[in-house]
């Protein structure tokens, strides 16, 4: 039943944008995980975004060849990237973790601002698939109806 | 002859049709922050004005014995096609989330005034297997 299918997309869209929002709590979390400049074995955190690609179901691709079918089903998100900007110093000589000569310590490249925007775009992507998930659930409650 | 009459048809077609414009806007939603991501469209008027339009010529049978073409409105198809050539934000995608979601909401409306015109049609039917008791 073709409503069942726009289930498991609407939660593949859920699942997706509420580990964006782990992503984002994370880096929140973490935005004053320092390490040591220039120490391979302490770097500071990572700013973590999330990977979104459309997933190709093959069952749709078989059931509408040619004519120009839904080719994707769902969203799936396929890694986790580790942002390669450079950690920002700040000279703190008293800091655990500042460098014995220069007295810089690493902290990591997070933008909270960006981080509170990016926030507020998964949380409503996220409402939007609540949405189109309850709107299938009312379809397919109406059409139990039928002969009723 | 009791459930083959063009309205039935029309009615469980523009149900199948709805069904799955229901599934890809689903799509279109879940991937609205994928880059490169096209959305898609289902069109069905167009399929269905065209099986409907009284002007072509159809085989009538009234007799078992005659032969019948099928009902063309059994051949109607929804079509579902992807928007190439528009952009809406930053990485190519074009999924525009207001759109999909006022499209969701007649869509959903739709298929409730579909479902509910064929419970209707069931409950008329059913009076008059009864005699109308």
């Amino acid at each position: 039943m073709a409503l069942f299918e726009s289930f498991s997309i609407s939660s593949s869209g859920m699942t997706a944008n509420r580990l964006w929002l782990d992503t984002i709590s994370n880096n929140i979390a973490n935005m004053n995980s320092t390490g040591r400049p220039g120490d391979p074995a302490q770097q500071p955190y990572r700013r973590q975004t999330p990977v979104f690609s459309a997933a190709v179901q093959q069952y749709l691709l078989n059931k509408n060849p040619g004519r120009g079918g839904p080719k994707t089903a769902g969203v799936k998100v396929t890694g986790i990237l580790h942002d390669g900007a450079p950690p920002q110093l700040v000279h703190d000589p008293s800091h655990p973790h500042a460098d014995p000569e220069t007295g810089y310590v690493a902290y990591p490249n997070i933008n909270v601002l960006n981080e509170m925007v990016n926030m507020l775009t998964a949380t409503r992507a996220y409402e939007a698939n609540v949405t189109a998930l309850n709107s299938a659930k009312e379809m397919a409650l109406a059409a139990l109806e039928i002969g009723r | 002859m009791l459930f083959n009459n063009s309205s039935f048809i029309v009615l469980e077609k523009q149900l199948d049709a709805s069904a799955l414009r229901q599934q890809v806007i689903a799509n279109n939603i879940a991937n609205a922050n994928t880059p490169g991501f096209k959305k898609s469209e289902v069109s069905f008027n167009d399929q269905l004005r065209a099986a409907l339009d009284t002007k072509r010529i159809h085989l009538q049978a009234n007799s078992p014995r005659h032969i019948t073409a099928r009902h063309p409105l059994h051949n109607i198809a929804p079509l579902v096609k992807t928007t190439e050539d528009t952009i809406m934000t930053y990485g190519q995608n074009n999924v525009d989330t207001e759109q999909e979601m006022v499209n969701l909401a007649a869509n959903t409306i739709l298929y409730n005034a579909a479902s509910r015109m064929l419970g209707g049609k069931f409950t008329t039917m059913g009076h008059i297997i009864r005699g109308g008791k």
